[in-house]
């Protein structure tokens, strides 16, 4: 028994408390930095390091405080339901007693153990009901449960589009007349008409339009002070001397707007924002295999690179705390395995055979082939896995209830392909319970290595009976047969604390080592070490070889994009160069879930595996909403941009070709403007008019009425979103079966659409306009130039008389 | 992460030049002042005068900021020049003279309209400095006629008008600056300098509806004596508010079924009615006539008898070379007739109770839409058979002001599902005609 060390718990407090307020710091400028940044997915992140620290820090404190006698030097993270236990005589009670007897005073008696006649509470034969890891870990099986809800509400709501709507078109007044114009400052001076209703003086901005026909507002003003029928207007920001002069030449009424009326629509990226509290691919980001391995094949450093560090960081803390305590998919496998493994007996297997290691292969494996530039991690990643496994059977659902069967976008062999993958990985279940984190997930693996690092660890006290209820109760397979542990395996879940009768399980620091069972040396035989030794190393160059041929073989029956005649698929707006792209793209599909009328699809081996999941415009189904950016705020690695939604409308993800020799109106079959309507409507108005199959008369004159308008595709216009070629399919096509297929279709391919890194669209937009006006000035552009001025003289300057 | 795009503008150069400016202010003029049409005013200096090209050269400081704008004499009322001001051009006595069909509601004595197309017709329109000169580089200016064969719109200005700029409301502006680049091309008079005159005509009739430049360009041409642009000019001096010259330029013109709808537009229904018959008598196609006649009653609210023209040119025959033209004359007055069923007898009012049906094209298919009818009163609109996937709103916001406003008139399109809304109005149209009484 070892004494007591006097100061060593008040070091700790000190400590905890420091840590805790580091945390609290942390939490604080998080909630500043939401409102400053409008960051809401990095701030959150923030809040979660800063809330972990808190809690850390707390524990810290606490259990210093609670354990004094007990002499423990460091810190205690002990969150579980202690066995009941009679404690002994002197024996000082347990932190979670003391908050327990806290919580007594407050709370019936009846719900709360007997300790001295060792009589369970209702509380614990309550939990007893539901299985032993939640009796003994109650606080872990609360922290998954709102983990996997809180996945699942970022999925299936923030993620679901449909309950945006746009902005009512707002108050229009017609017939106002500019009397005064303030030359200094612009402001205005308006009469209204004599039936003029007052102009509502809630509605601070106003938007001036002068020309009805032009649709675009003159600009925002303020209104500032309004009597009956008339208004003064202030300019929101300073006129240019344009719309200074289109004030004074204007004759005629003018109208008032209270939405400026070529505003673009925002109703999609303002409503995903809203909802967005958390960023919706949070787990994404945390789960550290998918930034690394998309880092290391782009060779770019992707953001969610600092979540993913992050999150390590944590689980130094708490080693592979991800896996026990956050991981979506690990709680999905848990719920399987207590719904239908549990009850399936006939597949287990026993011992640890050669797959113990699977999971080390599979990250080497994966990170070798990111090496050679090629992603697999998005096939095999945990959280890409449940993402992708929701998304196929969760989505279809839930489109079809809410909204109708009939807008279930179809299927391809990639989605059944991901739909086996994900029942595979719960199937694995029925092996042994959480097969798939035990042996197979190659990002538990990397948690695993983390834990090389780790700061606290599973001890085992001296007074352990081996009684063996912690092996046969860890879900983890990290307890050794002498009860010591697997520390790469141990998720710090507390479970066998739980269970233990004689309270022997501690989860402390590191080097902390009082009072701990002495190690039994098994001697291990020379041979053993050298048969180990050898796997080992066999094991290694496996992966090595296998990711080296994976990685060949992929790319050899890969994409290919800058091959003649390779496949180019459209790709969603402010996506990554080609093959950046399929180097970044993790295939985990948030973006087709986000994506509002499911234009985004999953592609299936058009591209071989290495486009496999990625996701393509398909245009026949659907067009991009102008008023959506939803797809690049929800990808985890960037590979498409996270865009404001001013930039998304300037991003041109592809060109509408007009099929010639299929149109209606250029085959002479009949007219047809559905693709240009579409597109005025849309706020583009790339596709304009052109007249064909003009009949002429003896004289070469054109005969009115003869002949049809056709659209012309205006290339500088055009971003590619699709909305005509939705609309010609849909009516054409499948309405009056006049076309076998759309005849304008959005065309990916170099040229045609804006695959950049970084730097702003809008501004390339207008490089190139300045670029096609130097090199189209071969129209001049020689303003009237007048004859010599006379001088300005004499009685008649004007030179009225001479009229 | 968000990407964040900068500002770059600077801001502080600027700043100083303005100061500058408002510094060197007093010094530069004893302010001179424009005053304009609307009743504005602009402080600053004249600086050049054209009296031939009528355009006065002024510099002025706004908002800060000096500029130099050249104006026409139409676009100024007055300028005041070292103690002197001079009236360039008299205030409009109310309306507007550019407006579409303001000139219809208001009427001018003769020398009032002589003078709106001597005053505004001679000027340039505000527009026209800031619209680009748009045109293919392999376009042939000179213009010639009969154009070369083949047809070619990048080559020959007519096919290109024709092709490119007639279609496309966007085009338009371009079209007209493209007709003064012209006029500067070919200054001297001759056969292409009257075309490109008139071609600005007709330009600023049809596009804007712009009567005094149009009269002014046609007169300047000498092309308004006869054939179309006779009858068009005629409907220049009725617009801007003149019945009187509008009759006297049609006197003694042959028959041209133009006449018909001028006669209709004017209020002159019986006239036109008669014209028709005459037109049909003298060998005019009968389908064209009765359905610009069939027009002239709809104007002025006499359905049946509008109905019953448009029959007229239903029925006749349609044969020939020319079948195909006279053939849209019956579409439209098939149309003309489902549009009068459909939105001047859709008053629930006049509808039975019951529950009517009927679909219209939208967005990905045919809408369908059920509406009932209770004495007089919409009961319910709604949309039972879709295929639409994008624009939702639509599907709920429209038939709720359908039924909100009693009847399918004034109901706006949901902004940005336009399409599907129409749809849905159009098809509550169609199914409330069924049930007129």
């Amino acid at each position: 028994m070892n004494a007591p060390v006097p100061g060593s718990g008040r070091k700790a407090t000190a400590l905890g408390l420091a840590v805790a307020m580091l945390g609290a710091a942390a939490v604080l400028s998080a909630g500043a930095g939401e409102t400053r940044d409008g960051l809401p997915g990095q701030a959150a992140l923030q809040l979660a390091i800063g809330a972990v620290l808190l809690l850390l820090g707390l524990a810290m404190a606490l259990s210093a405080i609670g354990d004094r006698n007990r002499g423990v030097g460091g810190f205690r993270l002990n969150h579980f339901l202690p066995f009941l236990r009679r404690r002994k005589k002197g024996e000082p009670p347990a932190t979670l007693e003391r908050i327990g007897s806290a919580l007594k005073t407050k709370l019936p008696a009846a719900w709360f153990s007997d300790y001295r006649f060792a009589r369970p509470g209702r509380l614990r034969t309550g939990l007893r009901r539901f299985g032993v890891s939640l009796l003994s870990a109650p606080l872990r099986r609360a922290i998954q449960a709102l983990c996997l809800g809180l996945f699942l509400w970022s999925f299936f709501h923030v993620c679901w589009p449909y309950s945006a709507a746009p902005a009512p078109p707002g108050r229009i007044a017609r017939g106002w007349t500019v009397d005064s114009v303030d030359q200094s400052d612009g402001r205005l001076r308006l009469t209204g008409p004599a039936d003029a209703d007052r102009w509502p003086a809630e509605l601070e901005i106003v938007h001036l339009v002068l020309d009805e026909g032009d649709a675009a507002a003159l600009g925002a003003f303020h209104s500032t002070t309004e009597t009956a029928g008339r208004l003064e207007l202030t300019p929101a920001e300073p006129l240019s001397p344009e719309a200074f002069n289109r004030l004074l030449l204007h004759v005629g009424p003018a109208a008032l707007h209270e939405r400026a009326p070529d505003a673009w629509p925002t109703h999609h990226a303002d409503h995903l924002a809203r909802k967005e509290k958390l960023a919706a691919e949070l787990f994404l980001v945390i789960d550290p295999l998918v930034s690394l391995s998309t880092a290391v094949a782009s060779r770019n450093a992707v953001w969610s690179l600092v979540c993913a560090a992050v999150i390590l960081i944590i689980c130094v803390a708490i080693p592979r705390g991800f896996c026990g305590y956050l991981c979506p998919l690990g709680t999905t496998i848990d719920l399987f395995d207590w719904i239908v493994g549990r009850r399936v007996g006939r597949f287990r297997v026993e011992g640890r055979g050669w797959w113990v290691h699977t999971k080390y292969w599979l990250l080497a494996t994966t990170l070798i082939c990111a090496v050679c530039g090629v992603l697999i991690s998005g096939f095999v990643a945990a959280i890409p896995v449940v993402t992708r496994g929701a998304l196929f059977l969760g989505e279809p659902l839930q489109t079809g209830l809410l909204r109708g069967w009939r807008l279930v976008a179809p299927m391809n062999v990639g989605h059944l392909l991901s739909i086996a993958l994900f029942l595979g990985v719960l199937f694995l279940g029925l092996l042994r319970p959480r097969f798939w984190c035990r042996y197979v997930c190659p990002s538990g693996a990397v948690f695993s290595v983390a834990n090389l690092f780790r700061v606290s660890e599973r001890k085992v006290e001296s007074s352990c009976v081996n009684c063996n209820k912690c092996v046969e109760v860890c879900p983890f397979d990290a307890i050794k047969p002498d009860f010591t542990t697997r520390t790469a395996d141990c998720t710090l879940c507390q479970t066998c604390g739980g269970v233990c009768p004689t309270h022997s399980i501690k989860f402390v620091e590191r080097w902390n080592a009082i009072d701990l069972k002495p190690e039994e040396e098994p001697a291990p035989s020379g041979a053993a070490l050298q048969r180990r030794r050898f796997l080992s190393l066999a094991s290694g160059a496996t992966a090595l070889a296998a990711g080296g041929g994976a990685a060949a073989a992929i790319r050899h029956h890969g994409a290919r994009p800058d091959a003649p005649g390779a496949t180019l698929p459209v790709r969603p707006p402010g996506s990554a160069p080609e093959q950046e792209f399929l180097q970044m793209c993790i295939r985990c599909g948030e973006c087709f879930k986000a994506c509002p009328n499911n234009v985004l699809q999953s592609q299936g081996f058009e591209q071989g595996v290495e486009g496999l999941w990625t996701p393509r415009v398909v245009a026949d189904w659907a067009g991009c909403e102008s008023s959506c950016n939803a797809c690049g705020q929800v990808c985890p690695t960037g590979a498409i941009r996270p865009l404001p939604i001013e930039e998304k409308k300037a991003a041109r993800m592809g060109l509408a070709i007009v099929d010639e020799s299929a149109c209606l109106p250029y085959a002479d079959r009949e007219a047809c403007q559905l693709c240009v309507d579409e597109c005025v409507a849309a706020g583009y108005h790339a596709i304009e008019f052109t007249q064909v199959h003009t009949r002429t008369d003896l004289n070469g004159a054109p005969i009115e009425g003869t002949g049809f308008v056709a659209p012309v595709v205006l290339a500088e216009k055009c971003v590619g979103c699709g909305l005509c070629q939705t609309r010609c399919h849909g009516i054409n096509v499948k309405e009056k079966g006049l076309l076998r297929e759309s005849a304008i279709v959005i065309k990916a391919g170099p040229g045609r659409e804006d695959r950049i890194l970084s730097g702003s669209y809008i501004e390339l937009r207008e490089r190139e306009a300045r670029t096609r006006r130097r090199q189209g000035s071969a129209a001049p552009d020689n303003a009237p130039a007048g004859d010599a001025p006379t001088p300005i003289d004499g009685d008649d300057p004007f030179g009225l008389n001479g009229l | 992460m968000t990407l964040r795009i900068r500002h770059s503008a600077p801001t502080r150069i600027i700043a100083i030049l303005r100061f500058a400016i408002l510094l060197a202010l007093p010094l530069a003029t004893s302010a001179d002042t424009i005053e304009f049409l609307n009743g504005s005013r602009l402080e600053g200096s004249v600086t050049a005068i054209d009296t031939k090209g009528k355009t006065v050269t002024f510099r002025a400081v706004v908002a800060g900021r000096a500029s130099s704008q050249t104006y026409g004499y139409g676009q100024i009322h007055a300028v005041t020049m070292k103690g002197r001001r001079h009236v360039l051009t008299p205030k409009p006595a109310s309306d507007t003279p550019s407006s579409p069909d303001a000139g219809a509601a208001q009427s001018r004595s003769k020398a009032e309209v002589e003078a709106l197309i001597r005053d505004v017709g001679s000027t340039p329109p505000s527009w026209l400095g800031t619209t680009r000169l748009n045109y293919p580089a392999t376009l042939d200016l000179n213009w010639p006629m009969p154009a070369p064969k083949p047809w070619n719109r990048n080559k020959n200005v007519g096919q290109f008008i024709w092709d490119t700029v007639n279609p496309n409301t966007g085009r338009w502006r371009e079209g007209v600056r493209l007709m003064y680049h012209l006029l500067d091309v070919h200054k001297r008079p001759g056969a292409t300098r009257t075309r490109v005159m008139t071609s600005l005509a007709s330009m600023y009739f049809r596009f804007f509806q712009d009567y005094p430049r149009a009269a002014w360009w046609w007169r300047r041409a000498g092309t308004g004596q006869n054939g179309n642009d006779a009858v068009a000019l005629a409907e220049c001096y009725f617009r801007m508010g003149s019945k009187e010259m509008a009759k006297d330029a049609l006197r003694g013109q042959p028959m041209r079924a133009g006449m018909i709808k001028l006669l209709g537009d004017m209020g002159e229904t019986d006239a036109a009615v008669s014209l028709a018959d005459r037109y049909v008598k003298a060998g005019g196609a009968p389908q064209e006539a009765h359905l610009l006649a069939g027009d002239a009653c709809r104007l002025a609210h006499r359905a049946q008898e509008a109905i019953e023209r448009y029959q007229k040119a239903i029925d006749a025959p349609a044969r020939g070379q020319r079948a195909k033209r006279l053939q849209k004359f019956q579409d439209r007055a098939r149309a003309s007739m489902a549009a009068i069923k459909l939105f001047d007898l859709s008053d629930a009012r006049k509808v039975a109770d019951g529950t009517y049906r009927d679909g219209s094209l939208g967005y990905a298919g045919r809408v369908e839409v059920e509406v009932a009818v209770k004495s007089g009163r919409i009961e319910s609109v709604k949309v039972v058979k879709h295929q639409e996937k994008q624009f939702y709103s639509a599907l709920r916001d429209t038939p709720a002001q359908i039924v909100a406003k009693q009847g399918v008139k004034g109901v706006d399109a949901t902004s940005r599902a336009t399409i599907t809304a129409e749809a849905i109005i159009n098809a509550s149209a169609k199914a409330l005609a069924k049930g007129a009484k």
